[in-house]
């Protein structure tokens, strides 16, 4: 165990170490660091990348959260071949998407870069599909459609104020299954011709080494501090609903 | 997690006004979804495909993947997947045996490693190679720290940027995504089940063999696959640690239709993409049998 974390904190701790280096190594500070807030696309990449986890997201939210509460409520019959076509992100390798997606969509889909975002909803299928479905199984989800049906509630209002409030915390997780990935994600973007945050780190890192690193280092540790806390934040502030059907 | 109440079994739905009439009626509320997935995936497949199988001018042909397993190509083939492979091995007893050892820690810390390695796990391109770079490159500071110690770690053939080196890059995210995935797995595991076995005069190594090994083979061999498909098919890293120095295939797919080469060889590269969907395709049919199996046992 101990080695294993060696392995993980040891190029943590290197990077963090050359990253402040200044003065060709003579002496340490955060010059680097100081380098990477100044770079006109530091705000703009990141603005860009920000923007498209946003609508990845709200995509996510729109197309999922409908279809698989529908399959587990009538559509029960077609859940096998709903689930099938969830895995297939995971068969294609995203290199052989891109490919398909530069030469398949036409130029009106393929002048704004916010045609990411489409297709980042498609790679995080596996992912949100999997984690809204385990989220719907644990809660009595005919039971309280019934009811609200009953109460006179149409299908959207039991859907949004029912449902939805039920199963925040499987929501919250694809959506931010659908944000990381959007963050980081590298592949689609460089091969049709984007540039998001990820290819700038790259773009960057062609000359100026040791910010690139000071950059890598700001962006995994931000990245870890914001999912820890999360993730050992007190219960109060977590949703206690699911806490009582997933305990 | 068991599942509270009734959800609708397979085929006809309790909610009668839900999945009344036909087949094909049942099937209208799913039309956003599957439109989606059309244009967006099903669409952009069918077209390298259907380019995969055509010539420069245009006519049908076979050539691109008889060109596919010839010279660097066909190397690169082999490169792939023995190094996803490898990965994927050392990954998979390397999480299995962490994630062990974190099923035994409290609610809180576990969370906070599930956090982690989720963290980790997605972890890539750049930052990750100048991670590596700072830490075992020939200036970095482990490299370093160990030669004070008298292990020279390029005294031998390694560098970074070879197979070695690449598999050792790439267990950064190996490890946590296989402790991702696999620690649900582990906590099925009921401590009654060894207290069983202790009484009836079971030892450690006949509860080991006869009983952990047996039950958790198969999620173990079925997230081995995923993370074969995952290291497969990783692009970003690849792309920042090798300067081409590795043939991989992502690396030269990348290439051939960038525009680095000859424009004439875009062909080629979609024969491959289609050459590695196949390989992932293969690799992802043997993971759902084996989740399929192992779901058939009681």
């Amino acid at each position: 165990m101990l080695a294993a974390s060696a392995f993980f904190v040891f190029p943590l701790i290197a990077a963090f170490e050359f990253s402040l280096r200044v003065n060709q190594g003579k002496s340490h500070g955060f010059d680097n660091f100081r380098w990477v807030f100044q770079q006109e696309g530091f705000k703009t990449n990141l603005g860009v990348s920000f923007r498209l986890a946003l609508l990845t997201a709200v995509a996510v939210l729109v197309l999922m959260v409908p279809t698989v509460v529908y399959l587990h409520l009538g559509g029960g019959r077609w859940k096998r071949m709903i689930e099938f076509i969830c895995l297939v992100p995971l068969v294609v390798p995203v290199i052989s998407f891109a490919l398909g997606v530069g030469t398949a969509f036409p130029v009106f889909l393929q002048s704004t870069v916010y045609e990411l975002s489409f297709l980042y909803v498609i790679v995080s299928l596996p992912y949100t599909y999997r984690a809204l479905d385990v989220g719907l199984s644990s809660i009595p989800l005919l039971t309280l459609v019934e009811a609200s049906r009953a109460s006179g509630a149409s299908m959207r209002q039991t859907l949004l104020f029912v449902i939805v409030p039920t199963i925040r915390s499987a929501v919250n997780g694809a959506v931010f299954l659908a944000i990381a990935l959007s963050l980081g994600e590298f592949t689609l973007a460089v091969l049709l011709h984007w540039d998001t945050f990820p290819t700038w780190i790259a773009n960057i890192s062609q000359g100026h080494i040791l910010n690139a690193i000071a950059l890598s280092v700001l962006s995994l540790v931000g990245a870890w501090l914001v999912v820890v806390v999360m993730a050992i934040a007190p219960k109060s502030l977590r949703s206690n609903k699911t806490q009582e059907a997933t305990s | 997690m068991a599942q509270r109440t009734g959800t609708p079994k397979k085929g006809a739905g309790p909610l009668a006004y839900l999945s009344r009439g036909s087949t094909l009626k049942s099937l209208i509320p799913l039309m956003p979804f599957l439109a989606f997935v059309a244009y967006f995936l099903v669409f952009p497949l069918t077209f390298i495909i259907r380019d995969a199988f055509l010539s420069n001018d245009g006519k049908f042909t076979l050539d691109n993947f008889a060109e596919c397993f010839k010279g660097v190509y066909g190397h690169s083939f082999a490169v792939s997947i023995r190094l996803s492979f490898i990965s994927a091995m050392i990954g998979a007893i390397a999480g299995a045996m962490i994630a062990s050892a974190v099923v035994k820690t409290g609610t809180r810390s576990r969370r906070a490693i599930a956090a982690t390695s989720s963290v980790f796990a997605n972890t890539g391109g750049v930052p990750l190679a100048f991670m590596f770079l700072a830490g075992f490159g020939t200036e970095g500071l482990v490299t370093k720290a160990l030669k004070a110690v008298g292990w020279n770690l390029y005294s031998g053939s390694f560098t970074l940027f070879s197979e070695t080196g690449i598999i050792l890059v790439y267990c950064f995210f190996q490890i946590p995504l296989m402790v991702l995935i696999f620690t649900p797995a582990l906590e099925n595991i009921k401590p009654e089940w060894r207290e069983a076995s202790d009484s009836l005069g079971g030892g450690r190594f006949s509860y080991f063999s006869r009983i952990s090994v047996p039950l958790l083979f198969p999620a173990f061999l079925s997230t081995t696959l995923l993370l074969f498909a995952n290291s497969f098919s990783a692009y970003a890293t690849a792309r920042a640690m090798t300067a081409g120095t590795l043939p991989l295939m992502p690396l030269l797919i990348g290439n051939l239709v960038d525009g680095n080469v000859l424009a004439n060889q875009e062909h080629l590269g979609h024969a491959m993409a289609v050459c590695m969907i196949g390989v992932s395709a293969i690799v992802m049919g043997i993971y759902l049998l084996v989740l399929k199996f192992s779901k058939a046992k009681p």
